[in-house]
C-alpha cells in the first residue's frame, strides 16, 4: 500500500477537495485492510477478496473506496445507510470482518493533539493525522453473513414482477402473496407517483466513432418539453 | 456479572472489593480489603458503612474486576521513571516519581485516555519538578467490573509514545553565565543578577562553571559567549540587555555567536521578553531584566525543561501563554500556584 501522504493527496483529489472526513476515511480503510490480511487491495490478486460496507454517505465514504478499490458496479461496495462514522472490511477468502468506526471523542480531543493550529477544519485535518488509531477508532470483531446474490460476479438470479413485469435481479423482489413484485411497486420506495413520459430529442443516440456526424442532432439548449 | 445480596447473607462470602470508610478529619481508607471473608461480627460494621448489600462477582470471560483493570492501566500509563505498586488500594494505583526530575505528561494522550468510558487518570501538572517517591499520578477503572475491550484501548492509548506520564531527569550541566551592561561592567552599580541565576543552576543540580561581565557591545558580549563555549560550556545565561532601548544589544550578539536559531518573546509575565538560542546543541538562555525583581520569571519554567532535554522554540514558548500570566502575590507559592500550568 502507499504511504498514507500519497494516499490522501490521491483520495482528496478523486474526492473533490481535503477535509478532515478525507484524513478519516483513507486511515480507516489503511487500518480496516490492515486488519484483514490486505497489502494492496487494489491489486488484482487481491481485489476480489475484498467487500467493505459503508455506513455513511460522507467524504469518509469516498476516501474509504478510493483507498481500498472497491466500487458499487463491481459489488464490492456496499452502503448501508446507517448515518454511522463506520465501515466494515470483509476478507472474502479468509472470512474474517472487522467494523472500524470512527471515535466521537476524537473531534473532542482535536484541540489537544493539534492546539497550534488555528481553524476548526484546518484543526481537525492536523489532528487526525497526529492521532494514533487507539484514539481515532473502535473496531469490533464481526461476522457478515454474505448472501450469494451479494456476492460479485454475474448476476445469479433474476424475477419478473408479477405487477409490472420489471426485471429483478439478485433476489431484491418483494413476496407478496407468493407472487414476486418489485420495490416501485410495494410500499417501500424512495419515490412516488411514478407516471412514464417522453422527452425532447428521444432519439439520440452517440455519434459512431467511423462517422463523426452524430445520429442526430441534439440543440444546444435542450429542455424537457411540457409533458403535462 | 454481578449477583446483589443482602448483607444479613453474605457471612462466608468473599467481599468482591475494598470498602472504604471515611471518618471526617480522622481516617480515609478501605474498612475491609477484597477478599476478606464476611463473618457475623461484620455485619453491623458494614451497616454503619451504609451497605445493606453487597456484590458477588462472576466474571464473564470478556469481563474484568477493577484491580486487574487498574493493573493494566497503570502499567500502560507509567513511562520511563515512574514506579508503581500492582496492590490496588480501594480499585486506585497510584504512579510515583522513580527519580527526581520533571514530570512529563502526554496531555493529548491522558485526554484521548480519559475519553474512554469508564478509566480514569488524574496527574500532576506537566513540567512539575518532582522528587523521588512522590504521587505524580493515580489511575482506576471506575466500575466494579468491565468489559475487557475498553481497558486495553485506553492501555493503548495510554502507551504510546513510552507511556503517557513518566520523569525526565535533570541534566548536571557547566553553565556559564554573561551578565550584561556597562553600568555593571564599569562598576557603577553592583550586579545582582549572578548570584540569582547561580542560585537557580544550583537549585536545580547544575554548577555555574564562569561567570563573565560585558558592557553593551555586541562584539564584547559575543566574546564571553565564544569564552563560555570554548571552556566547555553546556548551557549559557546571559542577563540584560534584552529590551528594546538602543544599548540593548545582547540579541545581536547572540547571533553574532553564532547562533542559528534565535527566538525572542515569550508568552509569560513577568518574562515577555526572554530569548532562547542554539549554537549548535547548546541553549542560550536571554534573561530580562526582570529576574532581577521577580522571585519566579519565565526563566523558571524553561530551565527545567532545557536541563531535561527538551529543546525549547517559538511553539513550547508560546503555549505556556495560558497560566503564563503572574498573579505576583504577596506570598509567593510558587510551584503551588497556577503559574506555568495552562500546557
Amino acid at each position: 500500500m502507499q504511504s498514507f501522504d500519497a494516499l490522501l493527496n490521491e483520495s482528496s483529489a478523486a474526492h473533490g477537495h481535503l477535509c478532515p472526513g478525507q484524513v478519516v476515511g483513507v486511515r480507516m480503510a489503511m487500518l480496516g485492510c490492515r486488519l484483514i490480511g490486505l497489502d494492496e487491495p487494489t491489486r488484482r490478486d487481491q481485489i476480489k477478496k475484498l467487500i467493505v460496507y459503508v455506513e455513511m454517505d460522507r467524504c469518509t465514504a469516498d476516501a474509504v473506496a478510493h483507498v481500498t478499490g472497491v466500487k458499487l458496479g463491481r459489488r464490492s461496495l456496499k452502503f448501508v445507510d446507517y448515518g454511522i462514522m463506520a465501515a466494515t472490511f470483509v476478507n472474502l477468502e479468509t472470512g474474517k470482518a472487522f467494523r472500524v468506526l470512527s471515535t466521537e471523542e476524537a473531534r473532542d480531543l482535536a484541540c489537544a493533539y493539534a492546539p497550534d493550529v488555528a481553524g476548526k477544519g484546518a484543526r481537525q485535518l492536523e489532528a487526525y493525522r497526529r492521532m494514533p488509531d487507539s484514539v481515532l477508532f473502535r473496531v469490533q470483531k464481526v461476522r457478515v453473513n454474505l448472501d450469494e446474490c451479494d456476492l460479485p460476479g454475474p448476476t445469479r438470479f433474476k424475477a419478473v414482477c408479477s405487477r409490472c413485469g420489471q426485471v429483478i435481479r439478485d433476489r431484491r423482489e418483494y413476496l407478496v402473496d407468493g407472487a414476486p413484485v418489485c420495490r416501485p411497486c410495494s410500499d417501500n420506495c424512495y419515490f412516488s407517483h411514478a407516471r412514464e413520459v417522453n422527452w425532447p430529442h428521444m432519439d439520440w443516440s452517440p455519434p459512431s466513432e467511423s462517422n463523426s456526424e452524430p445520429s442526430r442532432q441534439v440543440p444546444a439548449r435542450c429542455g424537457l418539453v411540457s409533458v403535462s | 456479572m454481578l449477583k446483589k445480596i443482602d448483607v444479613q447473607d453474605a457471612v462466608g462470602t468473599r467481599l468482591a472489593h475494598d470498602i472504604t470508610e471515611i471518618r471526617p478529619g480522622e481516617f480515609k481508607g478501605p474498612a475491609f480489603t477484597k477478599g476478606h471473608e464476611v463473618c457475623n461480627e461484620d455485619i453491623c460494621h458494614l451497616q454503619k458503612l451504609g451497605k445493606n448489600h453487597l456484590y458477588l462477582i462472576d466474571l464473564e470471560e470478556d469481563e474484568i474486576h477493577e484491580n486487574q483493570a487498574a493493573s493494566i492501566l497503570a502499567g500502560a500509563l507509567a513511562g520511563e521513571g515512574i514506579a508503581w505498586e500492582d496492590r490496588p488500594k480501594e480499585g486506585k494505583i497510584g504512579l510515583h516519581a522513580a527519580v527526581d526530575g520533571l514530570l512529563k505528561v502526554d496531555a493529548a494522550a491522558l485526554a484521548a485516555f480519559n475519553m474512554v468510558d469508564e478509566v480514569m487518570c488524574a496527574t500532576l501538572h506537566s513540567h512539575t519538578l518532582v522528587k523521588k517517591g512522590e504521587l505524580v499520578a493515580a489511575t482506576r477503572a471506575i466500575p466494579l467490573v468491565m468489559k475487557r475491550a475498553p481497558v486495553e484501548r485506553a492501555a493503548a492509548i495510554a502507551a504510546q509514545n513510552g507511556g503517557s506520564v513518566r520523569v525526565a531527569t535533570l541534566k548536571k550541566v557547566r553553565a556559564g553565565i554573561v551578565v550584561t551592561g556597562s553600568e555593571i561592567f564599569n562598576g557603577l552599580i553592583e550586579d545582582k543578577f549572578a548570584p540569582i541565576l547561580s542560585a537557580k543552576i544550583a537549585d536545580l543540580g547544575s554548577k555555574v562553571a564562569g561567570i563573565a561581565f560585558a558592557p553593551d557591545d555586541e562584539n564584547l558580549i559575543a566574546e564571553a559567549i565564544a569564552g563560555h563555549l570554548d571552556n566547555g560550556c553546556d548551557l549559557l545565561i546571559l542577563s540584560g540587555g534584552m529590551s528594546v532601548d538602543p544599548d540593548d544589544v545582547t540579541r545581536k550578539a547572540i547571533r553574532m555567536a553564532g547562533a542559528e536559531e534565535a527566538h525572542y518573546g515569550a508568552a509569560a509575565l513577568p518574562g515577555a521578553m526572554f530569548l532562547t538560542a542554539y549554537i549548535g546543541d547548546t541553549p542560550l538562555l536571554g534573561v530580562p531584566a526582570c529576574g532581577l525583581h521577580h522571585r519566579i520569571t519565565v526563566l523558571d519554567l524553561i530551565l527545567p525543561r532545557i536541563l531535561a532535554g527538551e529543546r525549547i522554540g517559538k511553539k513550547e514558548l508560546a503555549f505556556i501563554g495560558h497560566g503564563g500570566l503572574c498573579r505576583d502575590c504577596p506570598d509567593c507559592s510558587y510551584p503551588h500556584c497556577p503559574f506555568g500550568k495552562g500546557m
